[in-house]
């Protein structure tokens, strides 16, 4: 007899009731919002608010097919399902979005580079690490007026708000992972006949690059989040405009699919960031 | 013995998750108690002083029911009044139709506060007109009264056909004030007072069109969940509700230092400030005012126009496929649209009820 | 060679070398043998309260080119710190030192570096630890980009490969990653990687100290073959004194005379032992005398005279009950 206690450490739960379990809070959580939605819908047949799965099928169907309403209708039966789908609302919204999402990313190299700098050499450290303590500390949103000014209200003030988010807690991090590579990797790379940078670059950089890109990874939502804040606050396209435009009367059938999809991208980069780390640092174990 | 446990376990979960669904909607149905959501707006801020001198105490008294006042974000206020956690909630005409309406939930406008009469304004820099418009960035909140107000300015300039044209850049108005001023390069932003006030501080920004030019179109409405209204409790609530704005509003009219003084402080205004407000808000002071002009015939005209906006934008949803399946009811008896689906209603019976004296 | 127990250095326990006077005429003439030397070099923290903690005291130091010397003492006895004060890692408070004919300011790559741990670059293979040192010296950060660098790659991968078989490692084992290796494994690949770089100075700190104790008995004999073969300067930081008799050709101990704060260590044993290492299957009893007299300066403690010295099971009985038990395998003299 298996051992079902919840509250059993040395429980050996098997295989197939594990898996079972792990799926238990989906079907709830689905079932949940069935039974609201049913509920919903016999009292008020057009409710909104929780759509039904028709509701949502019309809200995904119009996203994915036809063309967000600032831009040209194209008639269906005119164009192929892939040219719909590269005109629709939903591919405009995730290219912008994307695009906004990549750039903060690249701009993010700069300032990882910069960490290694601060957590290895001293004069960098003694310049840089007190103001980005400091830094870290300021919440980004409140910047946004300032932000205004020095970047307009178009794209670069969504980037600066990313990097300004995420970077200090980015740079924080890497300078302690810096800190924490062994100084005996120093000494023994100098002994090595090594330079300041090849010791920078080819020993220190190398080695904390994998535990950067998973602290990249548990960076993506807190980008995501500042790029959601940016996004309804002033935009005219992107995932976030789309959903801030659709809450002005309650669509929630495009919105559910909106936040699924997002969901689903964030996890897609997390698993190909976890893939890419695993290939191109077979030594790293963690 | 162990998976019943575990069983029981879920089962709380879900009951509670459950319960926070729904506890707030039949709290309301069976108590007699309802709850009032209002946002800041020069027309709706004298709910705050509604709530603070008593009035509204009294009349509930009255009626032997209790009324709660909630202060709420504007969407917020609407989502709240979708889901039913809210009985009644101050909107405009627009959301009126294309929020609880359009979203099913059948609505009566009882009182027909004010109408927006410049309170509403195009702004733009550099002598931009509305011929020169469509080529610019234009900052706004979009789908809400600014967009409707900028297409209403395009048309009667002649515009129609630069609709299209229109680069809209949808800024959230706790932000738009400072968005717009701090950069030279956005000349042109549709918006509300008090923000219209802060941004024409700036000299080089004038006004080319705002709400005094379609009067009536823009609305200030308290509206009441139909199925409420249809109950001995919820017609209380409505008579209690109108008896308490016309005596609220008729102080605030005749300049009553307290009722001025704590309807400003409602949105964080100076009282001057609060007072220039009123000026481009068309109160309806007298009950018979407000009776006048929501059974006349102007009203269907500017729900027309309003109506066909929001059908345009999609404002109606994903599923309706006609402006008719969103119908409008009047208080003579004229449906706008199919009559067997009307969801917003203008019932006038509650003023006239308070312009002969019986609430 | 053995002999020197008996010297009278030996019977006060306490050799400094050289003596102030002589040292400066024999400065010069020496200079050119002369590979280490370390002057009056006293090394002290500020702790709170304008107090100082003293961590070595007036030490003074020649060490010749070709000496493998053993530097033991207790732990917090400042052998770890006197070694990174011969890398270069840290500086002395007062005195100055200098390595292979030029004062040290910083860590180079004038001597070979094995740590106890952390000595491989876990992100490198086993053969690009070893051609690491060569490839940087020549090509720096960017110079990987200059034709001519595939062409030195060539000739220092061989030279790599050389060492992978002197070192007694599989050819197979060139494409592995550090953590796939034994700890052992690890510590000849580290001392293949500084053989690589050709130094004439070998620092090594406590190196085999993580070892169990038959990897770290053939690695001391690996290192002392190695050693042989070219005879660089060794400094051979170990708190093992069996360990130290055997590798070593001059032992230093330092200790600390006082539990005092303003009181540093000095070198209270400086000697030369047996070329070839002592075990105690070669040196039976003298073997023992030794270590237990090593052991009792470390602990700051003077032995008394040679002629009181007990016999071998004498020494058991006191060692079991007095201080930690002294193991000694027959084998490779290892104390555990």
């Amino acid at each position: 007899m298996t051992n079902l206690s919840p509250f059993d450490i040395q429980a050996r739960p098997n295989r197939l009731l594990a898996q079972a379990l792990s799926c238990v809070l989906f079907v709830v959580c689905i079932g949940l919002y069935m039974h609201t939605s049913v509920e919903r819908h016999k009292e008020n047949a057009e409710d909104r608010v929780v759509p039904s799965g028709h509701q949502l099928v019309a809200g995904i169907r119009s996203a994915v097919l036809e063309p967000a309403e600032e831009d040209d209708y194209i008639p269906a039966e005119s164009a192929s399902t892939w040219e719909r789908l590269r005109h629709s609302m939903i591919w405009k919204d995730t290219a912008s979005s994307g695009g906004r999402f990549f750039i903060s990313l690249a701009l993010l190299i700069p300032f990882v580079v910069l960490a290694v700098h601060i957590g290895l050499f001293p004069w960098f450290g003694a310049g840089f690490l007190r103001f980005f303590l400091f830094f870290d500390k300021i919440v980004a949103l409140s910047l946004l007026p300032i932000l205004f000014i020095a970047f307009g209200i178009d794209q670069w003030s969504k980037i600066a708000l990313i990097v300004i988010g995420v970077a200090p807690t980015m740079i924080l991090d890497v300078t302690q992972m810096v800190k924490a590579v062994p100084q005996e990797q120093i000494v023994k790379a100098f002994t090595l006949d090594a330079n300041n940078f090849d010791v920078a670059y080819r020993v220190v950089f190398r080695q904390v690059l994998p535990q950067v890109i998973n602290s990249l990874r548990l960076n993506l939502k807190p980008m995501m989040l500042f790029l959601f804040a940016g996004e309804m606050i002033a935009a005219s396209d992107g995932l976030a405009y789309r959903i801030a435009i659709m809450r002005r009367h309650m669509g929630m059938d495009v919105i559910l699919p909106y936040v699924l999809w997002v969901a689903l991208l964030l996890f897609l980069i997390d698993f190909s960031l976890r893939v890419i780390n695993r290939r191109l640092h077979p030594w790293f174990q963690a | 013995m162990q998976s019943k446990r575990l069983g029981t376990f879920s089962l709380l979960c879900s009951l509670a998750l459950l319960v926070g669904f729904s506890d707030a909607a039949t709290a309301s149905a069976q108590a007699p108690t309802f709850t009032v959501g209002w946002s800041v707006y020069a027309g709706w801020n004298p709910y705050f002083y509604m709530q603070k001198s008593g009035i509204l105490k009294k009349w509930a008294d009255k009626y032997g029911i209790a009324i709660k006042v909630q202060r709420f974000d504007y969407a917020a206020s609407l989502d709240s009044f979708v889901a039913k956690n809210i009985d009644a909630c101050a909107m405009t005409n627009m959301e009126a139709l294309d929020m609880p309406a359009a979203a099913g939930v059948d609505s009566t406008a009882i009182i027909v506060g004010d109408y927006s009469n410049g309170n509403d304004a195009v702004l733009v820099r550099d002598n931009l007109t509305f011929q020169t418009l469509p080529s610019k960035p234009v900052m706004l909140v979009q789908k809400t009264v600014s967009e409707y107000l900028l297409e209403r300015g395009m048309v009667l300039n002649g515009q129609q056909a630069q609709l299209g044209k229109l680069h809209l850049i949808n800024t959230s108005d706790s932000d738009i004030v400072a968005a717009f001023l701090n950069n030279k390069s956005n000349e042109a932003v549709v918006t509300w007072k008090p923000l219209v006030s802060q941004i024409v501080a700036d000299k080089s920004v004038h006004s080319i069109f705002d709400s005094s030019k379609i009067p009536g179109e823009i609305m200030d409405l308290m509206v009441v969940r139909s199925e409420v209204l249809n109950t001995p409790n919820g017609q209380k609530f409505a008579r209690a509700l109108t008896g308490a704005w016309y005596e609220t509003i008729q102080q605030v009219a005749a300049g009553q230092a307290n009722a001025l003084k704590y309807s400003a402080a409602a949105s964080g205004d100076s009282v001057e400030s609060y007072k220039e407000q009123l000026k481009t808000t068309a109160l309806f002071v007298s009950p018979k005012s407000a009776v006048d002009f929501t059974d006349g015939p102007e009203v269907q005209q500017k729900m027309d126009l309003v109506r066909l906006f929001c059908f345009k934008h999609g404002l109606l949803g994903q599923g309706i496929h006609s402006v008719d399946d969103v119908a409008i009811a009047y208080p003579n008896g004229t449906v706008q649209g199919n009559k067997a689906r009307v969801r917003l209603r203008f019932n006038s019976a509650y003023m006239q009820a308070a312009e002969q004296g019986k609430l | 060679m053995v002999s020197g127990m008996s010297t009278p250095e030996m019977t006060a326990g306490l050799h400094l070398i050289g003596e102030q006077a002589t040292r400066a005429a024999a400065k010069a003439k020496v200079q050119a043998a002369k590979s280490i030397s370390i002057e009056d070099v006293s090394v002290s923290y500020a702790l709170e309260r304008s107090a100082r903690r003293c961590v070595l005291e007036n030490i003074s130091l020649e060490i010749e080119e070709g000496e493998f010397v053993v530097l033991l003492g207790e732990t917090g006895c400042g052998k770890s710190t006197l070694l990174r004060m011969l890398l270069g890692q840290e500086r002395p408070t007062a005195g100055q030192i200098s390595v292979a004919g030029s004062r040290v300011e910083r860590v180079d790559a004038r001597s070979g570096y094995v740590p106890q741990r952390y000595s491989l670059f876990p992100d490198r293979s086993v053969l690009d630890n070893l051609m690491m040192g060569p490839l940087t010296s020549k090509f720096h950060i960017l110079g990987r980009l200059r034709p001519s660098y595939w062409e030195a790659r060539r000739a220092v991968k061989a030279e790599a490969f050389r060492q992978i078989t002197h070192m007694g490692l599989q050819a197979s084992d060139a494409g592995k990653y550090p953590y796939q290796l034994s700890g052992g494994m690890q510590q000849r690949v580290a001392i293949a990687q500084a053989l690589m770089m050709k130094n004439r100075v070998l620092l090594m700190d406590e190196a085999f100290s993580a070892l169990d104790p038959s990897t770290r008995s053939s690695l001391q004999r690996l290192l002392r073959s190695v050693w042989s073969e070219t005879r660089p300067t060794v400094v051979f930081v170990t708190h093992n004194t069996a360990e130290a008799l055997f590798l070593g050709t001059r032992l230093i101990v330092l200790a600390r005379e006082s539990k005092d704060d303003a009181c540093g260590s000095r070198v209270t044993l400086d000697m030369k032992l047996a070329e070839g290492g002592m075990t105690l299957r070669t040196h039976g009893q003298e073997f023992l005398d030794l270590v237990e007299h090593v052991e009792a300066v470390s602990c700051g403690q003077r032995l008394t005279a040679p002629g009181e010295r007990r016999t071998a099971s004498d020494a058991w009985g006191e060692e079991l009950g007095r201080v930690e038990p002294v193991r000694v395998s027959p084998e490779d003299g290892v104390r555990q």
